[in-house]
């Protein structure tokens, strides 16, 4: 039994109605595949892990419980400079 | 390009200037998406004139090129490689081979039969 094509187009109407997509029967190219995609973006710009805080900072976090500790990098490095300026001071630059 | 980097690091990976180039373009095509989504609609659309759409294809092509996807390359996240990354690791090839053989890798495991 053939369906008149009318009847079918106003089905597909009824249908793009209800589910909210665009009637296109003759099915021109409107480009709403590209409006149908979602956005990569933010996952893309997710790859890397994000930064974590530095021991200084947790150290300066939990100062106020009372949880102290000692950063040894930065202190090797106050040492190191330290030590570089007064050798410089003492070949009298 | 310098000009879309970030002032201050916020990526606690491995860094050197091609994983940090990586990030920028990430966070670049991130940024500017919609729009050219929506360039790329245009262009593709056939109802609109034909004059709007060689303009949105000119616009579109004229846009940093920061801001296109293919640009952006999987990086390895312990020592910043290029090729032969595991996608779903974000590991090359050899870091995977020495996380898995070290067992840090949950459910990897080495053939053997």
């Amino acid at each position: 039994m053939a369906v008149p094509r009318a009847r079918l187009l106003s089905l597909m109407k009824a249908q793009c109605e209800i589910f909210s997509t665009t009637y296109n029967p003759d099915g021109i190219r409107m480009g709403n595949k590209i409006l149908r995609q979602r956005l990569r973006g933010p996952s893309l710009a997710k790859y890397y892990p994000p930064k974590g805080p530095s021991l200084n900072e947790l150290l300066k976090d939990f100062k106020h419980l009372e949880l102290e500790g000692v950063n040894e990098e930065f202190e090797d490095w106050q040492e190191h400079i330290a030590g570089f300026v007064s050798t410089r001071a003492t070949m009298g630059f | 390009m310098s000009m879309f980097r970030s002032k201050k690091m916020d990526i606690g990976s491995f860094l050197n200037i091609h994983v940090i180039r990586d990030h920028t373009k990430r966070k670049v095509y991130a940024q500017f998406e919609p729009e050219r989504q929506a360039l790329r609609h245009i262009i593709r659309n056939t109802t609109l004139p034909a004059r709007t759409r060689a303009e949105a294809q000119l616009q579109l092509t004229q846009m940093h090129c920061y801001t296109r996807p293919t640009q952006i390359r999987g990086r390895c996240l312990m020592g910043g490689k290029g090729r032969g990354i595991f996608r779903d690791f974000k590991l090359s090839r050899y870091n995977f081979r020495m996380q898995a053989l070290e067992g840090n890798l949950p459910g990897v495991r080495k053939a053997s039969w």
